[in-house]
């Protein structure tokens, strides 16, 4: 044992004590850097040796800068991150789709349903009467406008659904690409051992959000690379290379867009459109867009359709057998339908006649059997109470319309209870990741006086060997 | 658990979010009345609440469809009143030239006045409300009688909806109340027809012809009464699904505030709970957040 092992150990103390004041500056500047995980110095001692038969010491060592993770919590953020994006975005074309059919506040597609009756009532009051068939043919005109323009505004939702594919997309492989190029590095860092931490922090980040445009899964490889795949299985990241999603018009859908996948490093190409969120599309944004798209919007309008094409052939039916002022018979009130799909759009329902005249209110030609004759206006008054043949069961046209009303409610609701729940949850992970990753200013602050107190005495140390040096040298004097 | 000062401003923040969330809500609740304003908020109440409203927007609808059948039915009476009175009229003139003591003056002066009480039956006949003959049955822009008293109407029933699947008739064919039927006399009294025999026989000076008529007014009395007890049947049936219909819309509008209104004593007090809720968290993490072992360290 000598006065230079003295200066070494206390060296050695310098070193780690400095190093230590590094992680705690890193710690401290990094306290509200989204995904940043608390590092911590951990020491050991240095090899000891042999010294005069004693074994001892060779002074302090950093055995590792360690990186304070739960993996657990962070597949648990993982995976509602994935619920969170897909009930958002269903949540916000929910809302936008309840607007559509707020009845409550507004006078919508019912009010104007039952205007249109209301107004047969009043031509059996009158049925030559010009101002009662000119109310039931605005009636009609309104009514129709009312199907085209909530018609219309559900296409623009799965419009509005598709053309956020785009955005998702870009996105997912900005981060996918990332993910990749992070996987590079830090697997060219921790080849030389260490950790590499903050690559880390970030990736894991990054999965995070890609999470919440698309549901995924990931697997940690022993090289430190992160192998990341839709939760059905397309591989999104391997290694360092990534997929590329992109989005091409589908001539079956609409020409709307199908999600195509070409694998990491490779050229194949995959239709992702059904499995991109899921089991039933029900992860992350681009799977609330599909669903909203492909499936949720569809079943209004299919509704919407059904409404359109009962009300027209049952007014049809009755008013062809009637007979107008004018004496005319046979003509169908709406537009007949061909096919139910789509009926309620525009160049679907439309009203068929024109003139006042021909608005069938008489069930014999007025010519022979009066004017006065509002035994056909009647009947189609009275298919408003009409209990008619749905898929929803045996309900009147009013009926059916409050149960579309109320489906739309339900996805509201669903989609609102959703999104509260993943948001919540997600508060509360973020809260135990932050109490288990955190930075403490405290606990930094206190580390801070730790290591600077350990740093001042290996200093002190440095200055006692070389007293001790001074006073050996002062011998020879 | 491990706390930071990142866990406390989360905490501090999301409760406060909480507060503010149900602070608005309950604004929202205050400011418009009520509980249910999309149907999102609750689709079982928004259904119902729809189906509700429907129903009183159809009874409205019954409303207006009453007052049009009261009008008809009404001037229908007074009309069939006046035809009381005519008749009436006509029995006198019949007994009093049933006897032989009258002169050829008072009996042509009587046919002079049954001709014109027959005008007058005619025009009553001819009864209009908003330009539409009553008595016309189907074809009730044209007169139904011409001048020498032929039906030319219809026979068929202008019916109104009272309420949901009730029809009310509205109109009577003058042809059965004035011709007794179609050809005259077929189904009932021709009271035209019977007062054109007592013209015809007092100008002939026929009282015993005359006196055979006087028992054909008694039944044609007893026509018009018959009618006017069934018109005042459906004037009560008319009156009273008006009644039920003002009734339900009472009860209706009742349960629909039910469903839908709020309480505004308790949203103003919930309110003003949630605003002390709101004042103390904001001093409770103004107090926690100023505290720092930065402050003891020099």
């Amino acid at each position: 044992m000598s006065i230079s092992s003295i200066l070494d150990i206390a060296k050695s103390g310098l070193t780690a004590q400095r190093l230590a004041l590094e992680v705690t500056s890193e710690n401290i500047t990094n306290v509200n850097t989204p995904g940043y995980s608390k590092q911590t110095t951990i020491f050991q001692t240095a090899p000891t040796t042999l010294e005069r038969g004693f074994p001892l010491g060779s002074g302090v060592q950093v055995a590792e800068i360690q990186r304070a993770y739960n993996d657990f919590l962070q597949q648990q953020l993982t995976g509602q991150s994935a619920t969170e994006g897909f009930s958002s975005t269903v949540l916000a074309s929910m809302n936008q789709a309840q607007q559509l059919f707020n009845d409550l506040t507004t006078d919508g597609l019912g009010k104007s349903l039952q205007d249109f009756f209301s107004a047969w009532q009043d031509l059996t009051s009158n049925p030559q009467g010009q101002p009662e068939r000119q109310a039931v043919l605005a009636s009609a005109q309104q009514l129709v406008d009312q199907f085209q323009r909530i018609n219309g505004s559900l296409h623009d939702l799965k419009s509005e659904a598709n053309q956020s594919l785009e955005g998702i997309v870009s996105d997912v492989n900005n981060y996918t690409s990332q993910i990749a190029s992070l996987n590079d590095q830090i697997k060219l860092i921790e080849i030389q051992g260490g950790r590499a931490n903050e690559l880390r922090d970030q990736r894991d980040q990054l999965v995070r959000e890609l999470s919440g445009k698309v549901g995924i899964t990931y697997i940690e490889q022993t090289d430190g690379t992160l192998n990341v795949s839709l939760s059905l299985g397309q591989p999104l990241v391997i290694g360092k290379q990534a997929a590329t999603l992109s989005l091409q018009p589908d001539p079956a859908n609409s020409s709307y867009y199908k999600v195509l996948a070409t694998s990491p490093g490779g050229n194949t190409t995959t239709d992702i459109t059904s499995i991109a969120g899921g089991i039933d599309n029900r992860q992350g944004e681009m799977g609330g867009a599909l669903q909203v798209r492909d499936t949720m919007v569809n079943g209004f309008l299919s509704d919407l359709d059904e409404l359109a094409y009962t009300l027209a052939t049952e007014v049809n039916n009755v008013h062809t057998t009637g007979f107008g002022l004018n004496s005319s018979t046979g003509l169908s009130f709406f537009t007949p339908p061909a096919t139910m799909a789509g009926y309620s759009g525009s160049g679907g329902i439309a009203v068929n006649i024109t003139q006042t005249a021909d608005v069938a209110a008489a069930s014999t030609d007025p010519a022979t059997g009066g004017t006065g004759n509002n035994v056909n206006a009647q009947t189609i008054a009275s298919i408003y109470d009409k209990v008619l043949t749905t898929s929803g069961g045996q309900l009147t046209l009013g009926s059916f319309y409050n149960s579309l009303v109320g489906k739309v409610g339900v996805a509201v609701q669903d989609a609102t209870r959703t999104q509260a729940t993943s948001d919540s949850t997600i508060k509360q992970l973020d809260n135990l990741r932050e109490s288990n990753s955190g930075v403490s200013l405290d606990e930094e602050l206190a580390n801070l006086v730790k290591y600077q107190t350990a740093y001042q005495g290996a200093a002190k140390m440095i200055t006692v060997s070389s007293d001790m040096l001074d006073t050996i040298l002062g011998l020879i004097r | 658990m491990r706390v930071t000062q990142n866990t406390t401003a989360n905490l501090v923040l999301n409760n406060l979010q909480i507060i503010r969330q149900r602070t608005e809500e309950l604004e929202q609740q205050a400011s418009t009345g009520v509980k249910v304003s999309a149907p999102g908020d609750d689709p079982v109440t928004a259904q119902q609440v729809l189906h509700l409203k429907a129903l009183i927007s159809a009874g409205d609808q019954y409303s207006r469809n009453i007052s049009n059948g009261t009008a008809w039915l009404s001037m229908s009476e007074s009309a069939m009143s006046e035809l009381g009175n005519v008749i009436s009229r006509a029995k006198e003139l019949g007994v009093a030239m049933s006897s032989d003591i009258n002169n050829p003056d008072s009996q042509s002066a009587a046919v002079k006045e049954l001709t014109q009480l027959r005008d007058e039956l005619i025009q009553l006949g001819n009864t209009q409300l908003n330009g539409k003959y009553i008595f016309g049955g189907f074809k009730n822009d044209t007169a139904p009688f011409d001048p020498a008293g032929n039906y030319t109407g219809t026979d068929d029933a202008i019916n109104i909806e009272v309420d949901r699947g009730t029809q009310v008739q509205i109109n009577y064919s003058g042809g059965q109340l004035i011709r007794g039927g179609t050809p005259p006399g077929s189904s009932g009294t021709d009271i035209i027809g019977t007062i054109n025999n007592m013209i015809t026989a007092l100008g002939a000076g026929n009282t015993a012809g005359v006196r055979t008529e006087l028992g054909n007014l008694d039944n044609a009395m007893g026509q018009v009464l018959a009618t006017r007890t069934d018109l005042g049947a459906r004037l009560n049936h008319l009156t009273a699904a008006g009644n039920i219909i003002d009734d339900r819309k009472l009860s209706l509008t009742k349960v629909i505030s039910d469903k839908q209104d709020v309480d505004f004593a308790q949203v103003i007090s919930d309110l003003t709970k949630q605003q002390t809720a709101y004042q103390a968290a904001m001093a409770a993490s103004a107090k926690v957040s100023q505290m720092s072992l930065l402050d003891y360290l020099k």
